[in-house]
């Protein structure tokens, strides 16, 4: 059944590609497929903009750039104590991993109140999902970055399952986790670049 | 599972000789037949399916959703011969889409998983055809065979065609997120770990269709460029991988339980001992 033989260079094979990138190689397809959908739909977002830039500037104006400021922040902080336990799990500190864990856990928290805060807010001044063109790409491309999100907690529970035991303790699994975590961060970054800030 | 172990290997090459002649051959003793029969369903079916949606019914990519009335009867009108005729080849052809799932069922059950999951799939996917698929077609066969009713009711029936069409695409999100989870904890390595992701890449889609109930016109309706475009590539691409990937777990396949091979092997298997596995 088993042959060991055949195995090495299968390990071995690993051990290469763990040199380019930290964690499953698998988990880097999947943020390139995901990186080429989102630039596709800001693409299409941007296509949108050039044909009637005054609603969108009008439209844009409506938003608080100083929540979509905090967001950015409190998403940017959840990827520095991401980064702060893999860099601890590598050294073997797990508790220390287990804590930045926990803390990437409770800034993404902060980072879905505000969202709903955000759009409870944008709603309650009367603008919906088919008010106008830019509030439709403002709710989609915020919704399913939110739900990217709400994904990312499944893969914290990974990692934080994973760092709880020591018989886990899987280091290519937390870095497979920090990398998806990441990403969905580097997605919010060009999502308020896109949404907030271009003009 | 070693054939080297087993030491009664008897190598079994398939005879040479004109293409009908083989194929009689692996028909006939080839312990993967049902196998390979249920992946060239796949692929048949797929054609078909281009050459009925995409060619004869031009129903893909879906025509617009802010027609008024007069413009949807005109269109059945345009489209009444190629309808028909397409959506009879689906009426006749709905059972090809039941050995896709078997197969991809199979493979499910060919991992270390427990077997909650090939069923569930079975099962989501097999009812996920009703309004993922047929209701369309059986919708716009009434609407193209009843030309003469008034033209809001035929409106209602196209509305009522592509948002099940388009819009129900949520029914196979669930079974996309079972596959991947059984790909994710699998440790028989029947299938790529990014495989298992891009089924999420495609469950995604589908969550992406559903502002298709809301907008009429647009990037968001279900002729637009996000949610019909958009998804349709990424689907394209899903499809066309795992296509790929069921041949490779076909080629690799053992009948065994443990992990899978990493290559294909030839035959090497004593047929009866193989076929006796096979059971």
């Amino acid at each position: 059944m088993t042959d060991p033989v055949a195995k090495e260079p299968m390990a071995e094979n690993r051990e290469k590609s763990a040199e380019f990138v930290p964690g499953q190689p698998d988990m880097w397809a999947f943020v390139m497929f995901e990186a080429l959908v989102f630039a596709s739909y800001f693409v299409v977002y941007m296509i949108f903009r050039t044909r009637s830039p005054e609603l969108y500037l009008q439209s844009q104006a409506r938003l608080d750039l100083r929540i979509g400021v905090v967001e950015t922040l409190v998403l940017l902080m959840s990827s520095w104590s991401m980064a702060r336990c893999v860099k601890a799990s590598r050294a073997g500190a797990f508790r220390s991993a287990l804590t930045n864990a926990l803390f990437t856990v409770l800034f993404g928290v902060v980072f879905l109140v505000a969202k709903v805060f955000e759009w409870a807010r944008v709603i309650r001044m009367g603008f919906g999902l088919s008010t106008n063109e830019f509030f439709s790409h403002y709710f989609f491309l915020t919704g399913i970055h939110f739900l990217h999100l709400l994904i990312g907690f499944i893969v914290l529970g990974v990692v934080v399952y994973q760092l709880w035991s020591p018989g886990r303790r899987s280091q290519e699994l937390i870095e497979t986790g920090a990398t998806y975590w990441h990403t969905v961060d580097f997605l919010w970054v060009l999502i308020f670049a896109l949404l907030y800030v271009v003009r | 599972m070693s054939t080297a172990a087993t030491g009664t290997v008897t190598a079994v090459e398939p005879p040479a000789g004109s293409p009908l002649h083989r194929i009689g051959w692996h028909w006939r003793h080839n312990p993967k037949r049902e196998l390979w029969l249920a992946w060239w369903t796949i692929v048949a079916f797929y054609q078909l399916y281009v050459l009925v949606f995409f060619v004869l019914t031009r129903t893909q990519p879906p025509p617009s959703p802010g027609w008024d009335a007069a413009r949807v009867v005109q269109w059945f009108n345009h489209n009444h011969d190629g309808v028909l005729i397409g959506f009879a080849i689906i009426f006749l052809i709905t059972g090809m889409t039941a050995p896709p799932n078997a197969l991809i069922a199979y493979s499910m059950r060919r991992m270390s998983v427990s077997r909650v999951f090939a069923y569930t799939y079975l099962v989501l996917y097999s009812l996920s055809a009703i309004p993922g698929m047929l209701l369309m077609c059986i919708v716009l066969t009434v609407g193209a065979m009843r030309p003469d009713r008034n033209a809001n009711l035929i409106s209602w029936l196209y509305d009522f065609a592509f948002l099940s069409f388009e819009g129900t695409m949520g029914v196979f999100l669930i079974g996309s997120l079972v596959w991947m989870v059984a790909i994710l904890i699998d440790k028989n390595r029947v299938f790529p770990k990014w495989f298992g992701y891009l089924n999420l890449c495609n469950a995604l889609t589908e969550v992406v269709v559903s502002p298709a109930w809301i907008f009429k016109r647009g990037v968001f309706a279900w002729n637009g460029l996000i949610a019909w475009w958009i998804d349709m590539v990424v689907f394209a691409v899903y499809t066309g991988v795992f296509i790929v990937l069921l041949r490779k777990m076909i080629q690799r396949e053992d009948f065994g339980t443990g992990p899978l091979p990493d290559a294909a092997r030839p035959l090497d298997l004593d047929l009866s001992e193989w076929a006796e596995t096979a059971r």
